[in-house]
């Protein structure tokens, strides 16, 4: 069960054992924990939780939503905990910071039912923006947070997750990382609950009213619910200690993973204590006993040094002046994530082991294989006719989602980045202050994610700013999850899992909001494209184009797609000007040996190079 | 290094849409069902739109996710620069399998339009010959062409799989995955998965056969 499909781990057969997913893992946890409610927004590394819990909700009888972003995720289980539910949101590192407003006072009013956030963290950055380290949200917000190593550490931390937020009445955070969440490991079932708990909302307004007066108590409470949530975890299991040696090493999350596999390799085993650091607050006594007991210690953690903070503290109150190597010491980087020669070197230094020899292998210079748009994209037209008619010199302020990709060449169409629906607020800036007209791209799940408090703010200052939505039907880079805007009137997929409505309107949504010029068009009619494009780069304030065009991926996999043409290069006509592959950045398109040709099993038939060659070369 | 009886680390190496995660899952699924222990990586990310795309699938093991510098035992490279690629997990006892077709990166044709006339694909003898610097055993084959004549270039990914298993490296008949991967299969495509299963233990049997002969 490598795989392990998703009816398998709805089956009720505690002490089976299989090979599941990190984020699979985490989904039988819940399960094993009653979760009557749970939401999310998806992104990598976290995305399968949310997939799979949409699969089987109906069957596991679980209110499942995508959410419209993860402020909404978090704000509506935490809803339904108040209720007495189970529930859990899921969401990647970054989403915790969209959903910070609620995250910040949910613990001062605490939780009925239990509730976990799974936040999902990127070391390395591999699919993010950032590597940042959620783990200083439990100091700050007073979250108590669990750090899982393998997949089935994933399961048994979501399950008691759940008791842990019940006995604490905080909110608990699961931060599982990318070789947590994408890595299949050995996981032991444990049992499902027979029944539910009954949900009820009983009026307590003084409990759940934060209002000044409240919150002042709250916060004294919050800070006994804190400790308190120490005591548990020294009890949790989750801070195993292997071996008696006198040199410490101290390791959380993956890097535990690492060291216990390091010190295996090395047989190094009578000669190291081990400790793993499974959640925060790193509960007193377990780091005071183990200070005690070893004569040094190296910290094995990636991102930032906060358990070799909270060490070296240790030792301090312990009056124990040892050596604590780590990030400071260098004997690890203080950014990227690890990897096992990395911890092992680390190792071999921490206990004077003579350096691996790992013989040079001459690696020959090979392309890279970077991810790019796919042939037939339809976001490569809009790129395209966008730039043909606003020219070099507009500013584009990109967004979050694969149109990412319209950054760098050939298509240049991302000179600004930053999060989550920043494309029009940051288009509004750099047109307000240099007077010309800008363009911010974003797709059709970030314009409902948070789009749509930018685009009012812009709309009440009169910016000079184009908002193109760029409308696929669904979230394709975290793998095509439905969208909330599926129109009427499009050849749109089916609404799919989590979805109760056919789809919100982006254009009425603009107009709504009150931007007067607003054209929802199909990029591959060429005429009514360029006709839209011409208006609103004249017009006044802020407008809207849509552009409607369903993703060729998705419709591969829903079974709906249909080749639109074949297309192929008249070699006798062909100039070799290599417009098509300077304009257009076309996967289907290749040279070889200095002639140009469309690979037909690449080839989706959109088009666009027939109207971009001047040559007229390029024929059905 | 310590390593117990049994133990075998595999690497998968392709690109985006070569079925390296599905590979991963067979190999991971069979295992498990023989009652061993099975801990298995991947990282595909943005992968999805074309980039290079490899998982591990390790067996017995412990509990590491990932491969350290030369760790593989096995390396099943679906494409000749991805398996030049996992050269860091490559070392003399490692094993490795490489399907000859190229998947040209995209990204050559734009550099050499933009100027960039030196950006080229490695040609195979030279992949090769990088390959044989860290080890003498390789195989290679043109699992693409096997798959074609089974009926699917999708099927690249079984035709590997059975050339490992055809080669006899892992002491398990090659009937015995067959089996197991056949009360998987799609029914839909199970003769064309078969038959390419079945061209990958022909091309594994023979290889293993002339590098004894050798």
């Amino acid at each position: 069960m490598g795989t392990a499909l998703a009816h398998e781990i709805l089956q009720n057969s505690p002490g089976l054992t299989a090979c599941l997913l990190g984020n699979l893992a985490i989904v039988r946890g819940a399960l094993e924990a009653g979760v009557q409610l749970c939401t999310c927004y998806p992104g990598t590394p976290a995305s399968e939780v949310g997939d799979t819990l949409g699969r089987i909700a109906a069957d596991a009888d679980i209110h499942f939503e995508y959410s419209i972003n993860e402020k909404v995720a978090v704000e509506v289980a935490f809803g339904a905990c108040l209720a007495g539910a189970r529930t859990l949101s899921s969401m990647k590192h970054l989403g915790v910071n969209y959903a910070g407003d609620p995250l910040s006072t949910m613990p001062y009013v605490g939780v009925e039912g239990g509730m976990v956030i799974v936040s999902a963290g990127d070391p390395s950055a591999i699919t993010s923006p950032n590597e940042q380290d959620q783990r200083h949200l439990s100091p700050s917000l007073f979250y108590p947070i669990l750090d899982p190593a393998t997949p089935q550490d994933a399961l048994d931390m979501t399950r008691f997750g759940f008791e842990l937020s019940e006995q604490t009445r905080l909110p608990v955070i699961l931060r599982p990382t990318t070789r947590v969440c994408h890595t299949g490991g050995m996981v032991e079932f444990g049992s499902l609950p027979e029944k539910k708990r009954e949900i009820a909302f009983e009026k307590d307004p003084s409990r759940y009213v934060p209002i000044p007066i409240n919150a002042r108590r709250m916060r004294q409470e919050l800070i006994e619910r804190y400790a308190r949530a120490a005591e548990l975890l020294s009890r949790s299991g989750f801070f195993p200690r292997t071996g008696e040696g006198k040199h410490g090493i101290v390791a959380s999350g993956v890097g535990y993973a690492y060291a216990s596999q390091a010190i295996h390799d090395l047989g190094i085993a009578d000669r190291v204590s081990l400790l793993q650091i499974g959640g925060y607050p790193i509960p007193g006594r377990i780091l005071d006993d183990f200070v005690r007991s070893v004569e040094s210690i190296l910290v094995v953690e990636e991102l930032t040094p906060f358990v070799e903070e909270r060490v070296t503290l240790a030792a301090f109150h312990a009056d124990r002046r040892i050596p604590i190597y780590g990030k400071r010491s260098r004997h690890f980087p203080l950014a990227g994530e690890y990897d096992p020669d990395l911890v092992e070197d680390a190792l071999r230094t921490y206990l004077g082991l003579a350096k691996r020899e790992r013989p040079a292998v001459p690696v020959p210079d090979l392309p890279p294989r970077p991810p790019v748009l796919c042939p037939g994209c339809p976001h490569r037209t809009s790129f395209y006719y966008v730039r043909k008619i606003f020219g070099k010199q507009t500013v584009y302020c990109n967004d979050i989602g694969c149109y990412t990709l319209g950054y760098g060449e050939p298509l240049h169409s991302c000179d600004l980045l930053l999060c989550m629906g920043a494309s029009i607020s940051q288009a509004t800036a750099i047109a307000r202050v240099t007077g010309e007209r800008t363009v911010a791209y974003l797709g059709d799940s970030t314009f409902f994610h948070s789009g749509l408090t930018p685009l009012a703010n812009a709309v009440t200052n009169g910016d000079k700013v184009t908002v193109i939505v760029l409308n696929n039907y669904v979230t394709a880079m975290t793998g095509f999850q439905p969208s909330i805007a599926a129109q009427a009137d499009a050849p749109s997929p089916p609404v799919g899992e989590g979805r109760r409505s056919a789809g919100l309107s982006i254009e009425q949504a603009a107009r709504g909001l009150g931007v007067q010029e607003v054209f929802s068009v199909d990029q591959f009619d060429e005429e009514s494209t360029v006709a839209a494009l011409r208006q609103v780069k004249t017009g006044d304030g802020v407008n809207v184009v849509i552009f409607n065009s369903a993703c060729v991926v998705h419709e591969k996999q829903l079974g709906v797609y249909r080749k639109r043409r074949q297309f192929a290069i008249d070699q006798e006509a062909c100039t070799q000007c290599s417009l098509c592959i300077r304009m257009l950045g076309c996967p289907a398109i290749h040279v070889h040996e200095e002639r140009f040709y469309i690979d037909e099993n690449l080839c989706e038939g959109c088009g666009l190079c027939v109207r971009v060659c001047k040559q007229h070369a390029i024929l059905r | 290094m310590e390593r117990s009886p049994g133990s075998c680390r595999i690497l998968i190496a392709g690109t985006g849409g070569q079925g390296v995660i599905t590979a991963a899952h067979l190999l991971a699924d069979f295992f498990v069902q023989r009652g061993r222990k099975v801990v298995s990586g991947q990282l595909h990310g943005m992968a999805q739109r074309g980039g290079a795309v490899q998982a591990t699938v390790m067996i017995d093991c412990g509990i590491g996710p990932q491969l350290s510098s030369g760790g593989a035992d096995v390396v099943l490279g679906l494409e000749p620069v991805e398996t030049a690629r996992a050269l860091p997990s490559i070392s003399s006892k490692t094993t490795v399998f490489m399907n000859t077709a190229a998947v040209i990166p995209y990204l050559l044709s734009l550099q050499y339009v933009l100027g960039e006339k030196s950006a080229h694909y490695p040609s195979i003898e030279e992949l090769q010959q990088a390959i044989r610097g860290a080890t003498s055993r390789l195989v290679v084959l043109d699992a693409t062409a096997l798959a074609k004549r089974a009926g699917s270039i999708r099927t690249v990914n079984v035709v590997m799989l059975g050339c490992l298993f055809g080669s006899g490296l892992l002491g398990i008949a090659a009937e015995q995955f067959l089996d197991a991967f056949m009360r998987t299969a799609p029914p839909r495509l199970a003769d064309v998965n078969r038959q390419a299963y079945l061209y990958g233990v022909e091309s594994g049997e023979s290889l293993a056969v002339s590098k004894e002969a050798q």
